[in-house]
This record gives C-alpha cells, sequence and structure tokens, in this order.
C-alpha cells in the first residue's frame, strides 16, 4: 500500500549469517530507568525451528521479544534477520521483513470482526495501484478476494471458520489467542514471535495450540516462543534460552535445561 | 443496492428544491449540504482513523478564506481557487496530524482545539488581508456554465447553487465510501482500535494519520469555498471554535464509523433548530435537550438505531411467518 521503502532502504549489507541462522541478536541491552530488563543476551534463531525462551516472572523475556519485534529499540547491541541489520527499524518496517508476532495482553481490533481483524494483517500485501483504491476495478476485486479466501484459510487453520463475522470482542479467551495467531500469520512472517500463547488457556486449548505450532514449523517457519509454562515448552521447542532477572542463565536443548542444576535453582528458589 | 441507493440519493437531492419553494428553505437546504461534507471529512478523520480532532472549523475557515482572496485579490478563476483552497485546507489539517503522531486521545482534542483557536484569531487580526471583524462582502457566485444547446446555468438562482453543492457532496460521500470500503478502511480502523497492534502488522501509523488528516480537512476546505460564494460574505466568526463542536455533534449523532451516519446527523441538526424556531428563546434548549437524549438512548448515533430497527422489523416478518 505504502511504498516499499523498507525494502529499499535496508539493504543488505554484505553480512552473511551461519549457515541456518535466521536471526541473530549480540550484546542486547535494555534498561528502563534503573531497571537493567535484558543485560548482555546473545541469540541464534535457526531457520526452521522453535526457539522458546523462559524465565521466571520478571526476568525479561518479552521485553527481549519487545526489542526483536521493534516495541522497543536497545540501548546497546546488534540484530540481523537474514543480512539486514534491525537496530533502528520501527516495528511496522521489520513486519516487511517477515517479522510477525503476537501479544502476551491480547491486542485485538475489539469493534471488527474476526475476518477483519485477519483482513487488516494483509496490509503488507496488497499490490493495488492507487486509482483503483477509488475505482475499484479488475486488480482491486481479485486482490479484494485473495485477501478474504487466505483469511478464511487462516480461520480455517485455527478454528474460528463458524466465528468469521462476530465480534473480536465478543469471543471467547482461547479463542482471542487463536485470533491472534491467524492476524499474525496474514503478515506472512518468516519469523514468528509468540507471546506467552498459553496464558489463559485450558489443557484442550494448549493441546490445540501446540498442534497448530507443529503444522507451523512443518511448512518451514521460524517460531519463537517465550513461555512460563516448562512442560509446553519442553514438548515443541528444539532449542531454550534461560532467562533469569534480565540476563543469560543457560542455553540449550529441552533436555539439557531440564537437567541444569542453575535452571533448577533459578526456577525452584535457592 | 448500493447503485439503488445512489439513485435514490440522487433523485432525493433532485427532487428536494421542488418542494421547498422559498428562498429561506432552499438556503438552509445549501446550507445543509455543506454540513454534510463537513461531517463525512471529520467522521473519516474521527471516526475511521480514530483521531480526536476539534480543529475542524479551521479547516473549513482556511477553505472559505483562501478561495475568497485567491479570487479577489488575485483574480483566480472560481475553480481554480476551489482546488487550491482544498489543497491548502488538506495541508493544514496535514501539519495538524503532525501533532496526531504524538498525542492521543484527549492531549490531541486540546492542541486540535488550539489550532482551531488559532485560525480564528489570525483571520479576526490580519486586517489587512482578511479585513478582520469587518467581514469580507460582495463574494460572486461559482461562474454560470454555459453548455451549448442549453439554457445558462447561473448559480445565483438558489436552486442551482444547491443541486451544485448537493451534487459534490455526493460525490465526496462516494469518494471516501470507496477508500472506507477499500483496504484503507481496513487500515484505519486497526489504527483506531489499536496503534501497537497495526504496528505489528506493519502499518505506518503516522503516515496513515497525515493521510487521514489531508483527505478530510480538504473535503472540509471544498464546504468553506461553497460557503463563501454561497453566503456571500465571510466574517470569521463564522468559523469559530464552536463551529468544530457542531460538526462534532452531527457525527456522533448520526454514528461515528459509518457515512451514512455522519450525512443524517449533518441533516438533522441543520434543520432541526429551524423547525424549532417557533419555540422562540426555547429554541436553544429544545435542539440542547434533543440532543442529549439522543446520545444518552442511542450511543452509536442514527446509524445504529437504524440497524437496530431493521434488525427488529426482520424479527417481527419473520415470527409472522407461520412455520
Amino acid at each position: 500500500m505504502t511504498p516499499n521503502v523498507a525494502a529499499k532502504a535496508v539493504a543488505n549489507d554484505g553480512w552473511r549469517a551461519p549457515d541456518g541462522v535466521l536471526f541473530r541478536g549480540e550484546c542486547l541491552n535494555k534498561s528502563f530507568g534503573g531497571v537493567h530488563a535484558v543485560r548482555d543476551i546473545s541469540l541464534d534463531i535457526t531457520q526452521g525451528s522453535v526457539f522458546a525462551i523462559i524465565g521466571p516472572n520478571g526476568a525479561g523475556k518479552s521485553t527481549l521479544l519487545n526489542l526483536m519485534s521493534g516495541i522497543y529499540q536497545p540501548d546497546r547491541g546488534a540484530m540481523r534477520l537474514e543480512g539486514v541489520d534491525l537496530v533502528g527499524l520501527p516495528a511496522y518496517r521489520r513486519v516487511r521483513l517477515g517479522l510477525g508476532r503476537t501479544f502476551q495482553k491480547i491486542r485485538l481490533f475489539k469493534h471488527l470482526t474476526v475476518l477483519e481483524n485477519v483482513l487488516a494483517g494483509f496490509h503488507v500485501h496488497h499490490r493495488i495501484p492507487a486509482w483503483q483504491y477509488i475505482v475499484h476495478a479488475r486488480v482491486f476485486q481479485r486482490d479484494y478476494a485473495r485477501c478474504r479466501d487466505e483469511a478464511m484459510r487462516l480461520l480455517e487453520f485455527v478454528g474460528l471458520t463458524p466465528r468469521a463475522a462476530t465480534p473480536a470482542a465478543s469471543l471467547a479467551y482461547g479463542e482471542q489467542r487463536m485470533l491472534e495467531l491467524a492476524r499474525a500469520l496474514a503478515t506472512a512472517p518468516r519469523l514468528l514471535l509468540i507471546d506467552e500463547p498459553a496464558a489463559g488457556l485450558n489443557a484442550a486449548e494448549v493441546e490445540k495450540l501446540l498442534d497448530r505450532i507443529g503444522r507451523l514449523r512443518a511448512r518451514g517457519m521460524t517460531i519463537v516462543v517465550v513461555e512460563h509454562n516448562m512442560d509446553l515448552v519442553m514438548q515443541i521447542a528444539d532449542r531454550v534460552l534461560v532467562m533469569d532477572y534480565g540476563q543469560y542463565l543457560f542455553e540449550g536443548s529441552p533436555a539439557e535445561v531440564q537437567a541444569s542444576p542453575a535452571v533448577i535453582a533459578a526456577y525452584l528458589g535457592d | 443496492m448500493r447503485l439503488a441507493l445512489l439513485l435514490a440519493a440522487a433523485a432525493a437531492i433532485a427532487a428536494v428544491p421542488v418542494f421547498f419553494e422559498d428562498s429561506y428553505w432552499r438556503a438552509n437546504l445549501t446550507i445543509c449540504a455543506i454540513n454534510v461534507m463537513l461531517a463525512i471529512g471529520l467522521d473519516f478523520i474521527l471516526g475511521y482513523a480514530g483521531q480526536l480532532n476539534l480543529g475542524h472549523s479551521a479547516f473549513y475557515g482556511i477553505g472559505a478564506y483562501a478561495s475568497t482572496l485567491l479570487i479577489m485579490k488575485l483574480d483566480t478563476p472560481f475553480w481554480m481557487a476551489f482546488a487550491l483552497a482544498m489543497a491548502l485546507s488538506g495541508v493544514a489539517g496535514m501539519a495538524l496530524s503532525i501533532f496526531a503522531v504524538r498525542l492521543r486521545g484527549h492531549y490531541l482534542a486540546i492542541a486540535s482545539l488550539g489550532f482551531a483557536v488559532i485560525v480564528h484569531q489570525v483571520l479576526l487580526n490580519w486586517i489587512s488581508v482578511t479585513q478582520g471583524p469587518l467581514g469580507i462582502y460582495a463574494i460572486k457566485p461559482p461562474p454560470a456554465i454555459a453548455l451549448p444547446g442549453l439554457p445558462v446555468i447561473a448559480f445565483s438562482n438558489p436552486a442551482n447553487m444547491f443541486y451544485l453543492v448537493a451534487g459534490f457532496a455526493l460525490l465526496f460521500y462516494l469518494l471516501l465510501d470507496q477508500l472506507a470500503r477499500s483496504p484503507i478502511g481496513e487500515t484505519l480502523t486497526a489504527i483506531r482500535e489499536d496503534e501497537v497492534s497495526a504496528a505489528s502488522l506493519g502499518i505506518n501509523c503516522a503516515a496513515w494519520k497525515v493521510f487521514a488528516f489531508g483527505v478530510g480537512a480538504a473535503v472540509a476546505g471544498a464546504a468553506g469555498a461553497f460557503y463563501a460564494s454561497f453566503v456571500g460574505t465571510l466574517v470569521p466568526d463564522a468559523f469559530i471554535i464552536t463551529e468544530s463542536f457542531t460538526i462534532l455533534a452531527m457525527v456522533i449523532l448520526g454514528g461515528m464509523g459509518t457515512l451514512i451516519g455522519p450525512v443524517l446527523g449533518a441533516i438533522v441538526l441543520t434543520i432541526l433548530p429551524e423547525l424549532l424556531r417557533g419555540f422562540g428563546d426555547l429554541r436553544l434548549v429544545l435542539y440542547g435537550f434533543a440532543l442529549m437524549l439522543a446520545v444518552l438512548f442511542m450511543p452509536g448515533g442514527m446509524a445504529q438505531a437504524a440497524r437496530l430497527a431493521r434488525a427488529l422489523c426482520g424479527r417481527v416478518l419473520r415470527a409472522q411467518v407461520p412455520g
């Protein structure tokens, strides 16, 4: 819709990630007043993997996610998505590079219908000549039909097809979480950031969520999950980063995390 | 369905001056059409993009004075002055939207109110250009249109002037309606609902606010240009900040975030005070009371009331069908 400035202005500067690394963060730092919410965090996220960030409350997980998605800018550190330097780019420009996200505290467009919420997610994918926004001619109609079909497919994927015409505000809590997922998927992300997806969900809903995340990974999507729920992380993550007090505590496979005395101490309190 | 509504609207515009023959009511009809333009322009900014703009009277005033001064001081042809006035109001709207990028909700309301005060004061005190409170007189109506083979269409005739202004109001309505029904409508309502979420979908909220303000203000500029050429005199007090609140009342009474609502709101709030003239001093008290009741009992405005009525009719009809 708006000219594709993001793609032009942030050309690849020649940096090559090590094989298979989609996202790399180096020495990321963020403070709020006196609180050092994220301190010297580095991470490599492999293409096609599910990467979990865990830690006790206030460990800085959500802040790290907000640094990645561009809601905050880091005080220090570097971030790259493939070859592209992300530092300084506002959130909306990162979407065109393939970064999508959901929110811990649900942020749907409450007064819009379920379908409209998903349709809004296609913002960066419209290819309509400017005049056809006023005279809805062929290209417009085709674009509209394509977005609608795609949106209905996404609603089917998250199981909300019968709710398409319902205002988002009247969905049940679990359904709202699934709608946020569908809306984020509409931007066609290569790297999807999911913030505490299981918060407030019942067992059946968690099961469904795990299944959907698995199916997305099977399609080759790279997913970062910030999560509280250890069981969930152990089931889906390929790699886990454990944070405590804003700092790196441990990184490894789920099995290694479970065996780590440092992690156990942080979780159980010492 | 939409085509039928469009034809009905065009027919209504064509028929209305036939029913209202005296010049007093015809004048009110033209003012009504001008108010429709103001209301849909504000609704685009307020109802769609969700930006609490109380400076709409300023865009209206800028359009009126810009077109008049261009015509009277620089001998600009009317339609060129009209286009320039729209552009200038649009630019003023875009300039004000820079506040909207930094400010939200009540804070933006105060900033835009301040903008309206500034514009009114400039019109009042820049006497060498605007003639201040003395006003500008003898503004000519738009030039007559002479088409070969047809009688000359003179806009000194109030019915013709009404057709012209109402025709433009319909044109702007269609324009905004098409934009609102395109992905731009989704983008603006997304910004209204939640800017952080909108940004997470790749929406550049700042740029789209500039767009909404520019479009809404340009339509108000057109309304101003028509107002000046219709009334024939200009004084700064026609664009005092209370005018912003009147336009706001039209949008809210009609129903924010729909386009047909503010059209109805503008018509009702232009005609109602005239119908209440029989009540003398009580007129504005009744007017205010009606407004309060309306907002209290139909917070979604007339558009919502109409939807409810339609749903109710549907239910009654279904209940009557046996089985």
